[in-house]
């Protein structure tokens, strides 16, 4: 047994999972230390300190090309940390997508991981990276598809810049997991429910139809808009035609925007819209699972 | 339906090593280890509290000791000073005890003299080592041993028996020595006889 075994044993770090286990949540991870949450988009980024208890801080962002305000900025946030040890939500570069027919073995969605080709059979290509959902009632599947050689790049772009990178998801994709874990609460099929998913995060608009628990259309699009919100509405117009009359829509936001509700309520007139966002969404969701 | 917010999926590159934590069971080691030295403390702390008491009991146990040895010192030498003088009070006592009067003893000598006899001289000796014993040497001036033995009969009448009796006529002159030892009347002799 080696002394730093030893001392990781009597400061109890052992019993905790290394902070590079992505199987633990973060606040397993990381409790009572300070780490940082970034948000990758393609031409800006954004970041928000965590402090010791789990809470958030306050959101710096910074519109410019990533790797120059990394470059720049990497002094100044680093103090944030304790150890250097950040999670990233990449905003761009990710395809969203609704599959049918894939497999449901048990674990399928564990086993992407280690054997993608096994769940995905002739939708797997080599060099991607993939997270699933499926819809526990119909056939359909949220297909997330990230490439791998973005991955490593934004990987050694934050190791360059002298941080650790514990985490690297789809800020959006894990915003719509969520929307439709709050929503689709009741187990079976005899309370269906129907409901419009709109998901903004950092740029990247996602929105999924959700007809009597069928899903049925899907639409991701990155780096959508900046400060104007009308590309939104723009991308989102079009489904108008296609929702049942009485499907309402349910808005998901990294932080609440402001006049996205009442756009959404004027593109699609006599629909309630129910806004799930709250301040720091996002990264409390990061610091909770 | 029911969806489950399950972790978040991470796309992060493993790192092969990665080992589970342990299991939260064995938290108790490290608990142990420190409850240990915790304990390890507060013992040391009472053992060298307890410790500063002893030696502070023991220096006082060393000056009373000191002290009292100083005192047994002091009452020997009074006790050895006291015996010292129970010994001569005992000796005076004793020779007090012993001695008799020799006044009537000398007088009745004095008185034994005939008209044609004298005393030339007289002494009467005690030892300290046997105080009851009188050693008399008596010198007269007479002619003949009757004047001797009527002396010699007038301390037998004060209860006085003459041991060893030794007599030397010559020129006029008697001596006379013997050892008088006191008789008790009653005849209870108190008195150890000469040897």
């Amino acid at each position: 047994m080696k002394s730093i075994d030893l001392k990781s044993i009597l400061n109890f770090s052992a019993f905790r999972p290394e902070p590079d286990d992505p199987s633990a949540s973060w606040k397993k991870r990381f409790p009572a230390e300070r780490t940082v949450f970034f948000g990758l988009g393609r031409t800006a980024l954004s970041w928000r300190a965590i402090n010791r208890s789990g809470t958030p801080g306050e959101l710096e962002s910074v519109r410019a090309d990533p790797k120059e305000i990394l470059a720049q900025s990497a002094e100044h946030i680093k103090p944030l940390t304790d150890r250097g040890w950040c999670a990233v939500s990449l905003s761009t570069r990710y395809v969203v997508s609704l599959e049918t027919n894939l497999s449901r073995r048990s674990g399928s969605e564990e086993m992407l991981k280690s054997n993608a080709r096994g769940v995905l059979g002739g939708r797997y290509e080599r060099g991607k990276r993939y997270a699933l959902t499926h819809n526990p009632e119909t056939n359909s599947s949220i297909l997330l598809t990230f490439d791998e050689d973005q991955t490593r790049k934004t990987e050694s772009m934050f190791t360059e810049a002298g941080f650790r990178v514990g985490r690297l998801c789809c800020g959006a994709y894990v915003l719509l997991k969520h929307a439709l874990a709050l929503t689709n609460t009741v187990k079976g099929s005899e309370q269906p429910l129907s409901t419009f998913y709109v998901v903004c995060c950092e740029g990247a608009v996602c929105a999924l139809v959700q007809d009597q628990d069928r899903w049925l259309e899907l639409r991701s699009r990155t780096d959508v808009y900046e400060e104007d919100l009308t590309p939104i509405t723009d991308l989102l117009a079009p489904f108008h035609s296609r929702l049942g009359p009485d499907i309402g829509i349910t808005l998901v936001c990294d932080e609440p925007m402001n006049g996205l509700a009442d756009r959404l309520g004027k593109v699609f007139i006599n629909r309630t819209v129910t806004d799930l966002s709250q301040p720091a969404l996002l990264a409390t969701l990061m610091v909770q699972n | 339906m029911q969806i489950t917010e399950r972790q978040i999926d991470d796309f992060k590159s493993d790192r092969k090593d990665i080992t589970p934590p342990l299991p939260v069971v064995l938290r108790l080691v490290p608990l142990l280890f420190y409850c240990s030295i915790a304990v390890a403390v507060i013992l040391s702390s009472i053992f060298a509290i307890q410790f500063q008491f002893a030696v502070q009991k023991r220096d006082n146990h060393k000056t009373m000791t000191a002290s009292l040895g100083a005192q047994t010192q002091d009452t020997r030498s009074q006790r050895t000073a006291l015996e010292a003088q129970i010994k001569k009070a005992t000796d005076i006592q004793n020779w007090v005890a012993s001695s008799r009067p020799l006044q009537p003893l000398l007088l009745a000598i004095t008185r034994s003299m005939g008209p044609r006899s004298s005393i030339v001289d007289l002494r009467l000796d005690r030892e300290t080592d046997n105080p009851s014993q009188i050693k008399m040497n008596l010198s007269m001036g007479t002619d003949s041993t009757k004047q001797l033995d009527l002396t010699v009969e007038k301390i037998a009448a004060l209860n006085y028996r003459a041991f060893s009796p030794t007599q030397t006529l010559g020129r006029g002159e008697l001596d006379y020595k013997a050892t008088l030892v006191h008789q008790d009347p009653l005849g209870r002799q108190n008195e150890e006889a000469p040897r």
